[in-house]
């Protein structure tokens, strides 16, 4: 395996020293971590864990906090069954079996209907917020979260004249508070793209899962290809195609400020030296105005010999830096780009057109916005663009259910918005070609420009 | 060619996409001494060969055009040759995305069917991964072959089976293919009873995600009963729209070019009527009353626009006519007011199928 190879091989099965991952809470939070053998992980309220107790196990595992910082694998976020949770790993009910199974073990009554339900708000509990503390200082273990439920559910009076599903609704909520648990998956860009969502979804721009799937897509995102990305969500998208090039192919990323803004990177699955190799950087003056770029001036040997080494250091990272952006000028001179993915708060109307010659023949244009007048705009400026091929505007929504048997119906709320992708083909007119159609009498008679059929 | 890579000059043996019109994209495979016949005119093979892709052509008569386009999974999607009911791009950019396919990802597909989703996972497991494809129509399953290797795709494994009756294992010369897939995607009519069956080829000791697709809730309903009997968890219906929008131009009428217009026409039936008088007074030599109403101002913008046009003025178009009215006005004309737009399509597809995504902790003896 090459020093690059392994440098892109990312681990997706196995939980590793030292990788990035998701912590997924009960309460359906979200941390990024990066695991540091020997460390410990605060969950806050959750409690700690340490690292090396996780490191070993699969993408997908839950845990449960069972003694001051230390856990042990559990089959589910919700699973309460069996004590020898460690030898049942592979058991994985589905959650709704497994709180059913708790309301068994309860041994219950459930009522038909809300209609002996009285709403005495704080009343039908007998358990007071003092007593709940007071318990879970007794103790770090994993069974308190369980025990605290057992006595919420024992000391709530109305609770068995609840109906079943009410039931295990309550049940999931408690479940939710109290559990010590924690999912480790693996940290993958619909991962990432969902815990800066969470976090803010304007630092996102408002980008939905099924909008970054559709942009890959239409994009023609693969390993091998050579593309162009201007990318205002902190990294999302490059991370996105980064995880489909998987170390193959070249993104040049071209950025309005000094720096472009990756923070996304900082935190994630792939080494830097492999995203150094593959993503070249530039602002959008050198890119457009090369000319600008002073070429790198190499000084004497003598004279860099005198140099204190701090001075030393300065002009050999200097040197590096010129070096690099010489190769990129270099890149984007020659073009030919295997298609442009733009998603920027930069009015697209008014850039995307100044990106199209750089793009290669019959490759695709993406444009992403939150707002479909703006992706309109564009779309009206590129429709007497002749070079810019059956420009279309596409939104897609996906709209989820509550997936329990015989109550199947599409949740009450869901996330609106998501965003507007613009597509388009790069194409070369051929300058005298005249549609068939009705407008080729007045053609012959007035001009020679030709129109779209 | 390749539906793995890219290339930007066309030669002989290429598939192209020939680009006819938004509707119309006509796959073909380029060969010297050919002839594309589209309703635009006669194209020949030999001004492709050689040209780029992405070229605008031109007919053989001298008018009327085609693009050169480079095949991708998702314009092929709009090309292809129906077998089946299709999955679109909306869907199946989302079961990719979701499931996490990347280049590498090990997939199992059942059915074929018309092959447009194999084209997309094939591109995106590249050279690297593979894809497991199933089809149980036998000529179904004969035309996705050749249409895979026509394209040359390298890495896909196409099986004839009913995967309901007789699972997914696959032998090739005497010995079982290491399948161990890492993501599945079942479109068939009974996802339930494949679902027990997949055990033998998904990757151990590994997540294993599924997407069922199934048009119809109770279908869904036996899906789900069969994934939470096979240890699946995670199980989560979703529904993917699509919505497809245009640019386009709509006239800007105000209310003022409304009033002045029945203005105008108000004055010039006045006029009439005043001619007429006039003409039966010559006539019949009797003196003409004055008309007591009074007449409108006039018109700001006679109809002169069509002037210098080859067509006949139609009656609708006399007097003050601020839209155009009668003669055709080209969408944008500058001599008139517009207001930009985003025309949706005529009819949507309002539902595809129901995706029910699960996964599997096959953490079990690795």
């Amino acid at each position: 395996m090459s020093e690059l190879e392994r440098a892109w091989s990312v681990e997706k099965t196995t939980i590793r020293a030292h990788a990035r991952c998701l912590v997924r809470l009960p309460s359906d939070q979200l941390k990024i971590v990066e695991l540091r053998p020997g460390g410990s992980i605060s969950l806050g309220k959750f409690g700690a864990f340490f690292v090396d107790d996780v490191l070993g196990h699969k993408y997908g595992q839950t845990f449960e906090i069972v003694d001051d910082k230390k856990v042990i694998p559990v089959p589910g976020m919700t699973y309460t069954g069996s004590k020898d949770a460690e030898d049942d790993t592979a058991a994985a009910e589905s959650a709704d079996s497994a709180v059913a199974d708790d309301l068994i073990r309860l041994a219950l009554k459930s009522g038909v209907n809300n209609q002996e339900i009285q709403d005495l708000g704080a009343e039908v509990q007998k358990l007071s917020n003092a007593d709940i503390e007071e318990m879970k200082k007794q103790g770090s273990s994993g069974q308190i979260g369980q025990a605290i439920i057992d006595k919420i559910i024992q000391g709530h009076d109305s609770f068995e004249k609840k109906t079943v599903f009410s039931q295990q609704k309550y049940l999931k909520r408690k479940q939710q508070k109290f559990l010590r648990r924690f999912t480790i998956d693996y940290l993958g860009a619909s991962q990432v793209l969902q815990y800066y969502y969470g976090k803010d979804p304007g630092r996102v721009l408002d980008l939905s899962e099924e909008s970054l799937g559709i942009m890959m897509n239409y994009a023609n995102i693969m390993p091998g290809g050579n593309y162009l990305l201007v990318d205002e969500t902190g990294g999302v998208i490059l991370y996105a195609m980064l995880e489909r090039m998987q170390g193959k192919g070249r993104v040049t990323v071209v950025h309005e400020n000094e720096h472009p803004n990756h923070i996304v990177l900082n935190n994630s699955i792939f080494s830097a030296e492999a995203v150094d190799d593959m993503v070249k950087t530039i602002n959008i003056l050198n890119f457009f105005e090369p000319e600008v770029v002073v070429p790198w001036k190499e000084l004497p040997e003598e004279e860099i010999e005198e140099y204190k080494p701090s001075k030393k250091q300065t002009y050999f990272r200097r040197k590096k830096r010129a070096l690099e952006l010489q190769t990129v000028v270099e890149i984007v001179k020659k073009g030919n780009f295997d298609g442009m993915i733009y998603a920027s708060t930069l009015s697209p109307s008014t850039a995307v057109p100044r990106f199209i010659e750089k793009i290669g023949g019959s490759r695709p244009i993406v444009v992403y916005s939150p707002y479909i007048e703006v992706v309109s705009e564009l779309s009206h400026t590129v429709s007497k663009d002749l070079r810019v091929l059956a420009p279309s505007i596409i939104a897609t929504r996906v709209r989820p259910y509550q997936t329990i048997p015989g109550r199947i119906h599409p949740l009450m709320s869901m996330r609106g918005g998501g965003g507007y992708v613009f597509w388009g083909t790069r194409v070369f007119p051929k300058e005298g070609i005249t549609a068939i159609g009705r407008g080729r009498k007045k053609k012959k008679l007035n001009s020679e420009e030709p129109v779209e059929v | 060619m390749s539906f793995l890579g890219y290339k930007s000059i066309i030669e002989e043996g290429d598939l192209v996409l020939a680009f006819i019109g938004r509707d119309s994209i006509k796959p073909i495979n380029v060969k010297a001494g050919e002839i594309l016949n589209t309703r635009y005119g006669a194209f020949p093979h030999d001004i492709m060969i050689g040209s780029k892709y992405g070229a605008q052509v031109s007919g053989s008569k001298g008018f009327g055009f085609i693009h050169l386009l480079y095949p991708t999974p998702e314009l092929w999607s709009i090309s292809l040759p129906h077998r089946t009911q299709i999955v679109y791009t909306p869907d199946s950019s989302y079961i990719v995305q979701r499931l996490g396919i990347t280049a590498g990802s090990r997939v199992i597909e059942a059915g074929t069917g018309s092959g447009s989703f194999s084209h997309a996972l094939a591109r995106t497991v590249n050279e690297t991964g593979k894809l497991f494809t199933y089809e149980f129509h036998e000529s179904r399953y004969l035309e996705a072959k050749k249409e895979f290797e026509d394209h040359h795709l390298p890495n896909f494994i196409i099986t004839h089976r009913d995967v309901c009756e007789n699972g997914f294992d696959i032998i090739q010369n005497d010995e079982t293919v290491d399948v161990s897939a890492d993501s599945v995607f079942l479109d068939l009519p009974s996802p339930w009873t494949a679902i027990p069956r997949l055990k033998s080829v998904v990757a151990k000791g590994k997540r294993i995600g599924i997407c069922c697709f199934s048009p119809c809730i109770e279908q869904v309903l036996k899906t789900v009963e069969a994934l939470e009997a096979e240890g699946w968890t995670g199980i989560e219906m979703v529904e993917v729209a699509g919505r497809k929008w245009e640019a386009r131009k709509d006239m800007v009428r105000t209310l003022d070019d409304a009033l002045d217009r029945l203005r105008d026409v108000k004055r010039r039936q006045l006029e009439g009527i005043e001619k007429v008088k006039l003409i039966r007074a010559q006539r019949d030599n009797t003196p003409v009353e004055s008309a007591d109403v009074e007449v409108s101002s006039g018109s700001k913008r006679e109809a002169t626009e069509e002037a210098d046009s080859e067509e006949p003025i139609s009656k609708k178009a006399r007097g003050f006519n601020p839209w155009g009215r009668g003669i055709r006005v080209r969408e944008g004309d500058e001599a008139y007011q517009w207001f930009n737009v985003t025309r949706g399509e005529g009819e949507v597809k309002s539902h595809t199928s129901y995706l029910t995504f699960a996964h599997y902790l096959n953490f079990d003896d690795e």
